[in-house]
Parts: C-alpha cells; structure tokens; sequence
C-alpha cells in the first residue's frame, strides 16, 4: 500500500498465534486507516475481527506484523526516542488517543456515571477536576444523559450505559474511536440510540473502526467495509463494493446468510 | 459426669477463664491485623509483574519469541515464585507443627523479654504464638486477597488501561476499590477461624482459653465442668461474629448485583 499522508494507523501483516501457531486468530492482515474513515469491519465469528480490532490498542499483543500510530511502530517493546536512544516504549501514552468502546460496556459499578467519565482526564491528563466535570457534562448532554451524572452504573439501561461508555471514551479527546461489537450485547429496542450517537460522531469526522454485525449501520455509516475470515482480510471496499458487488465467494456466502 | 460440686470447685478459678479470653481475643486480633499485612505483601509479589529476565524473551528487533525455554525463563517471576511456595508450603502443614518450630526451633534461642501484658499475659509464650498464627493465617488471607482482586471481570482493567491509565492507577482505583468489597467478609471469616485455631497454642504455655482448661484441671482433678466452660466461651466468641458477618456480607452484596 502506498504510503499516504492522510494515514493515521499502518497496520503491515498484522500476526496473531496461539499455541505456537496453532491457532492463527490473525494471519497477515495489512491495512491503512486513515483521518475520518468509518471502517467497518464484519465477518462470521472466529474470523479475527475482534482480534484485529483489539491489537489496535495492544489489548492483544500481537504475535508479529507492525501497527504504526502517530509514527511510532507501538508493536515494538522498545522505540528510538527523539534524542536517538532507545526507550521503552509507554503504551499508555498510545492508549489515551485511542478512545474503545467494548460490547459489555464495562463501566467501573463503584462510580458514578460522572466520576467513570473524570477519572481519565483527572488522573492520565491532570485536568482540574471542574473543568474535567464540566466536559463530561457538555457530553453526557450531548448524548440525553446529563440527568443521570450522578447515577450509578447499575441504574441505567444498556442502551444508556453504553451512550455512557461511548462520551467516557470521548472525554480523553482520541484520534480515533474503537468499538468492539458495540450493540451485540444490546436488548433490540436499545440498538438505535447506540448506533445513532455513532452516527452522529462519524458525521463530526471521528475516525472509527467499528466491529459490527449491523449490516445496516455499515451501510449506510461505513466509507470502508473489511470483510475478515479464518484471521485473514479477505476482501476490502465501499459498502456498495462488499454488499452489492460481492466478490470473494466467503463473503458471497456470509452476506446471504446475514442480509 | 458434671456435678454441682465440680462446677463450684471449677468456679473458683474463674479469673484464669477470664484471662483465657481477653488473651484468645487479643491473640486474634494481632493475628488478623498482622497476617493480613503479611499477606498484602504476599499477594502483591504473586500479582507482581516482575521478570528480571523479560529480555531474554525478545528477539534482536525487539519483538517477543515464539516459543522455547528462553521465553519461559522470560516469564519467570521470583517473586511470584517464593510467594507462592510460602503460601502452598503454609498451607499444607500443621498448624501445631508451625507453632512448635516457630516457639521452639525459630525463637528457641532468642531471649524474649519476660514481661506481663496486662499484667497477666506472658510476653515470651504470647509473642512466638502470635509469629506462628500470622504466618500462617498470612497464607491463607493472602489467597483471600488474591481471589478477590482476581475475580473483577477482565474488562474492568481493559477499560481502565484503554483510557490510558497505567496498571498501577487501574488498580488503585478500579480494581482493588471493587475487591476490597469482596475480600472483607472472608476476611472476617478467617478471624472466627483464628479465634478456634487459637487454642493449639495453649501447647507453648500461652494463657489463652484452653490454657485455663488444662490450669483448672490440674486444680481440680475436673475436666468436664472447665470444658464446658471454654466451649461457651468459644462458641459465644465465634457464632454471633459469625452472623454478624453474614449480615453485613448480605447487605454488601445487594447494591452490587449487575
């Protein structure tokens, strides 16, 4: 892939092995992720989507490949620093301009919504805790739960706690957004708020990379759709390209069994 | 078997059973207090991450090896390691035997000041029985300890580490806030437990409740009557404590639910 100006994650051969190989749950799989884009990335389950996604950030250690952020290699354990040395590299540094989003929203049950959304801010970017509070309210406002502030976790829905979850993640002001099956944990009536304050965020620009089994919302949201199986990027394009113009029989095969 | 005579001779060596209390409980106590910061320090070097030989595991442009004995040595955590043979060791033996070599063989030939604590209470016998019931409360609060930080879901460190906070601030305020919920109760728990595992240690010449038995017979000729005693005693030690954690543990776990 040629080098692009606009890239903000290069992903190259991207490996995951278990068991001394045995298991691939990623094969190679090289891509570029640039400013704005809306990936979308879909695939039966065990195709490594997840996996993929959650390498981004090094939730998973990679196995081999590079995945370039900022201009920095963050698979490598140790980075040349400006000075020329070698340091050991602070993935938290990386971490906090990726904002993720998980399908059990995961939102810390001892806090309330407002504090779940400071804590970041207050204690990785040592903002004052009022100006941290008041943001997180412009947000939670944004998303229809400036009301709950000072709810716990445990009052909400899944529908709200995953809003929540999405502006804690925003509040870290990120390059780029990860959500990793967003809405599959989600009762059916609950998906549309979700997936509308995702489509609100694309539309501002946000760079995201979704995880999804919403055909509809990749359609229609996605600017590029990856379709992953057995660990490998089988086929890549438009939403038009992948859902009408399908041309690797897998995804043939994927796409009528879900649409 | 119990006569009215036996209990009025036994009576008159109540003050002993009195002693015998405030010496078990007190006994406990220091064993909980220090047992569990001994198992705090145990539990952070099984949790630690610490590998001194982490370089070993990687190849020569820094990235983690396949496989092989170099990567497992990489893995290697000594901390963990002497840890862990600590509690497995503790935990598989007597507490009589730990008892016994800690009075006799440990502190044998250590001259121990030979005060009274409360005027009563033999400093040289209470002080290897509190060593010896630390240490080996230590191990199994330590597996308390551990469990409980190890039972908050994965996703709640996920989360804490994709926000960018670093393993040391997730587990100040994510992990061990959530865990401190759980390991409470157990922890408690290991008080009743120490409370009766207590009593081996009238075997070194400590004057906790069992102590006062053993007094009273060699008193009285009696055994049933000063038997009767030291069971109420220890059952009305142990059973309201009991159920007294059973209820605040009912009452944690209600907010808690997800």
């Amino acid at each position: 892939m040629a080098a692009n100006a606009n890239s903000l994650i290069r992903v190259t051969d991207l490996k995951k092995h278990y068991n001394k190989g045995a298991i691939k749950a990623l094969d190679g799989v090289t891509v570029d992720i640039n400013r704005g884009d809306v990936m979308v990335v879909i695939g039966p389950s065990g195709s490594g989507k997840s996996t993929f996604l959650r390498s981004l950030n090094l939730m998973e250690e990679p196995t081999d490949g590079s995945i370039v952020f900022g201009g920095v290699d963050i698979t490598k354990k140790k980075v040349m620093n400006d000075e020329g040395k070698m340091v050991k590299l602070d993935i938290d540094l990386h971490r906090r301009k990726m904002g993720m989003v998980f399908q059990h929203f995961n939102l810390f049950p001892h806090m309330t919504i407002l504090e779940n959304m400071t804590l970041a801010p207050i204690q990785v970017k040592h903002v004052p805790k009022a100006e941290a509070e008041e943001k997180a309210l412009a947000l939670l406002d944004r998303v229809g739960l400036k009301d709950r502030a000072n709810a716990y976790p445990i009052q909400l829905s899944g529908g709200q706690k995953q809003r929540v979850a999405i502006v804690r993640a925003l509040a870290m002001e990120p390059e780029v957004m990860l959500f990793d099956e967003p809405t599959s944990a989600l009762d059916p009536e609950m998906v549309g708020e979700v997936l509308d304050v995702m489509k609100e965020l694309a539309h501002e620009g946000m760079t995201m990379v979704v995880v999804t089994h919403e055909m509809g919302f990749a359609r229609e949201v996605g600017n590029r759709v990856l379709f992953m199986a057995d660990g490998k990027l089988v086929e890549e394009g438009s939403p038009e390209e992948i859902f009408d113009h399908p041309q690797h029989h897998r995804l043939q095969d994927f796409l009528s069994k879900v649409l | 078997m119990f006569t009215a005579a036996g209990f009025a001779k036994t009576w008159e060596y109540v003050s002993l059973f009195k002693e015998g209390l405030i010496c078990t409980v007190s006994m406990s106590f220091l064993t909980v207090v220090f047992g569990f910061v001994l198992a705090l320090m145990l539990a952070i070097m099984r949790l630690s991450n610490f590998r001194p030989f982490r370089a070993l595991g990687l190849t020569k442009d820094g990235r983690l090896r396949d496989g092989g004995p170099l990567l497992a040595l990489s893995r290697f955590n000594p901390l963990d390691f002497l840890a862990t043979a600590y509690v497995e060791i503790l935990r598989s033996t007597p507490v009589m035997v730990q008892v016994f070599v800690i009075y006799y063989v440990v502190l044998g030939n250590v001259d121990l000041p030979n005060f009274k604590l409360f005027g009563m209470i033999r400093f040289d016998r209470f002080f290897p029985g509190v060593v010896a019931l630390s240490m080996n409360s230590g191990a199994y609060l330590c597996e308390i300890i551990r469990a409980g930080i190890q039972s908050i879901d994965g996703g709640q460190s996920e989360a804490a580490r994709s926000l960018g906070l670093s393993s040391t601030q997730t587990m100040r305020h994510i992990i061990l806030p959530q865990a401190i919920r759980n390991i409470l109760p157990p922890i408690a728990n290991e008080f009743v437990v120490i409370i009766k595992e207590s009593s081996v240690c009238w075997t070194i010449g400590v004057q906790e409740i069992m102590y006062a038995v053993s007094a009273t017979k060699g008193a009285t000729y009696r055994i049933a009557e000063p038997l009767v005693i030291a069971t109420l005693l220890y059952f009305c030690l142990c059973f309201p404590t009991s159920k007294i954690i059973a209820y605040f543990e009912r009452r944690m776990s209600r907010g808690s639910k997800r």
